[in-house]
């Protein structure tokens, strides 16, 4: 269990500020920022590296706060490994037992456990410096998990390594997290590592977090314009909300967004200035006009055509430019080209307002 | 990196020769004084007990140097690599000071500031610790003029060790000072010996402070000094040829612990 409360910290140009984060035992949390956010900062401020301005820090029910980082039992590994370069694979995935009072047999035989469970048993007689990026990751996450911390902090662990490592890298964290069921925390700035990894997400802007929740309700329902780009909810209009219906008891009415020179429908809370997130796939695009039972019928213009495996992305000019995902199949037989014309559905309860 | 070829063969040849000039000015004396070192001689200069003395007293000052900077020198070294501190700028362009200070100059600083007369040298010699004309004087100009370079080379080899690699060894449960013994200084050793190295060279060379605060005994470029200015240039040489075989054997060594550019 990670337990932080109104954790506040300074460290150079990145602050990060009340800071609080809940993750249950046996939890995988990601904090998830753009770069100089503070994350790396947040992470060191857990494992003790860095003084806190305020705020304390639980593990496993006890308060860390006042313990320097060896009392803290927790295993970081860092975006560019930071593996011993003096040592071999075999020191470095041992350090952290040297000090125990294990005897010598028992030692080698977690080193071989934790080795055979990142499937890097062949390397450990290598040096530091023969080894290859992924690697060297899977080395640094065996030497944090050696000493069997109470949690692990992972600083971007996928973020240095190419992309076929990455999506590897990536299930295989997610494997050895089941089977270990050690609480986790990681930073990262790729949101598909929430989606992919945790079961729980909090958006950092600016050293605030700003939205936490489940990763796929955080991409459901973004609660801000930041946030909807950031987790790449889709499109993100500003512009204003009127009134264009009766107020219902539940404070809800009827109303028209309107962004440049397109006006769309919807349910909303509140009038005034304000983002709407239209997700790609509730884009829906057809060669007749759509029918009445949807509220938005919009005529637009394709702009370009982006396969993405089996999606294709549609970049439309409806009046402010909007991105519609379909199916390769579906694109086909509308027979879209650039400069088509074509109608675009959409539900009013579709659009969400934030 | 390919080595580049030079446009011209005119603009090779030219360079070549001002390089050739250069090589030879640094070899060619060095050259003629070995070759006085005829077996005769050198065991004449063996033989000669004030030299043989010289050069122990020499070596064991320059030790003794080397080690009073290593102790005060890595700390410092430590925390201008690891710290931002207020005056941090100012202590480390100190450290480039005694470079510039011409060393009969800081001869002359240094028999100021510890002479009898002076409150720090008086206060030292009530403790019986006596620097003008004593041996204790020419450890303290050695170490005057080495120290700066050895408390520089220990910053950059520091400042080479990657703060993160620390923190790890923290999280894995080791002390400040478990960290620092089991990865710092392990991975700064190689620079701060060679450092240590430059520092004990640096000492056995030193003369201008030395001739001005210690006298007597003479260390071996005093002793030099000494037999040139009473006896002549064939006096000076046997004693001149074992000092410089001396610092040849350190210089070997230096380039054999100096990390290597390549590999």
């Amino acid at each position: 269990m990670i337990r932080l409360e109104g954790l506040s910290v300074r460290a150079g140009e990145f602050a990060v500020r009340d800071i609080s984060l809940d993750v249950p035992e046996g939890g995988y949390a990601l904090v998830i920022g753009p770069t100089g956010s503070g994350k790396t900062t947040l992470l060191e401020a857990v494992a003790g590296h860095v003084p806190l301005l305020a705020g304390r820090v639980h593990l496993q029910g006890a308060d860390v706060t006042d313990l320097p980082p060896e009392a803290r039992g927790v295993g970081f590994v860092y975006q560019h490994y930071h593996l011993f370069p003096h040592l071999t694979v075999r020191d470095n995935i041992g350090y952290g037992l040297a000090r125990s009072r294990d005897a010598a047999p028992e030692r080698a035989r977690r080193i071989a456990e934790v080795a055979g469970l990142l499937a890097i048993e062949h390397l450990l007689d290598r040096s530091i410096r023969r080894l290859s990026g992924g690697e060297q990751q899977r080395v640094a996450i065996a030497r944090a998990l050696a000493p069997r911390p109470r949690v692990l902090l992972l600083d971007e662990p996928l973020a240095a390594v190419d992309p076929a490592t990455r999506t590897m890298l990536r299930r295989e964290l997610r494997a050895l997290h089941e089977r270990e069921g050690i609480t986790t925390l990681q930073v990262t700035h790729d949101f598909d590592d929430a989606l992919r990894l945790g079961d729980l997400v909090a958006v950092l802007a600016e050293g605030r977090i700003v939205q936490a929740g489940r990763p796929e309700e955080v991409f459901r329902y973004p609660n801000s314009a930041f946030v909807a780009r950031f987790v790449g909810a889709g499109n993100v209009l500003a512009g204003e909300v009127r009134h264009a219906g009766e107020t219902t008891e539940d404070g809800r009415f009827k109303a028209r967004f309107t962004s440049g020179a397109l006006t769309v429908e919807l349910v909303a809370e509140r009038d005034g200035p304000a983002h709407v997130v239209i997700r790609p796939e509730d884009l829906l695009l057809s060669a007749d006009p759509p029918p009445t039972s949807l509220r938005n019928r919009l005529q637009a213009t394709v702009e370009r055509l982006e396969r993405l495996g089996p999606v294709t992305q549609v970049h439309l000019d409806a009046g402010r430019p909007l991105v519609a995902a379909i199916t390769n199949q579906t694109a086909e037989e509308l027979g879209l080209r650039p400069g088509s014309p074509v109608w675009i559905g959409l539900k009013a309860t579709a659009i969400l307002l934030v | 990196m390919p080595p580049q070829r030079l446009p011209h063969p005119a603009s090779r040849v030219a360079l070549a020769l001002l390089g050739a000039v250069l090589v030879l000015f640094i070899v060619g004396p060095l050259l003629r004084l070995l070759l006085q070192a005829t077996p005769a001689s050198l065991a004449a200069a063996l033989a000669d007990g004030e030299l043989r003395g010289s050069i122990v007293l020499t070596v064991l000052c320059a030790t003794a140097a080397t080690l009073l900077a290593l102790a005060l020198g890595m700390p410092l070294g430590y925390l201008l690599a690891r710290s931002r501190f207020p005056g941090r700028r100012l202590v480390q362009g100190l450290l480039d000071l005694p470079v510039v200070v011409p060393h009969p100059v800081a001869g002359i600083a240094l028999l100021l500031f510890l002479g009898r007369n002076s409150p720090v040298g008086g206060a030292l010699g009530r403790l019986g610790l006596e620097f003008v004309s004593h041996v204790p004087g020419i450890v303290v100009a050695m170490l005057f003029v080495s120290a700066p370079l050895l408390a520089s080379a220990a910053r950059e080899a520091f400042g080479a060790v990657d703060p993160r690699l620390e923190r790890v060894a923290r999280t894995l449960g080791d002390s400040p000072w478990g960290a620092f013994r089991r990865v710092t200084l392990p991975l700064a050793g190689r620079g701060i010996l060679a450092g240590a190295i430059l520092a004990w060279a640096r000492s056995v060379s030193e003369f201008g402070s030395i001739v001005i605060l210690t006298y007597n005994p003479k260390v071996a470029s005093v002793l030099i000094f000494d037999r040139f200015t009473a006896y002549g240039l064939p006096a000076a040489v046997p004693a001149a040829v074992l000092l410089l075989l001396v610092a040849l054997v350190v210089f070997a060594l230096v380039r054999l612990i100096e990390p290597r550019e390549r590999t």
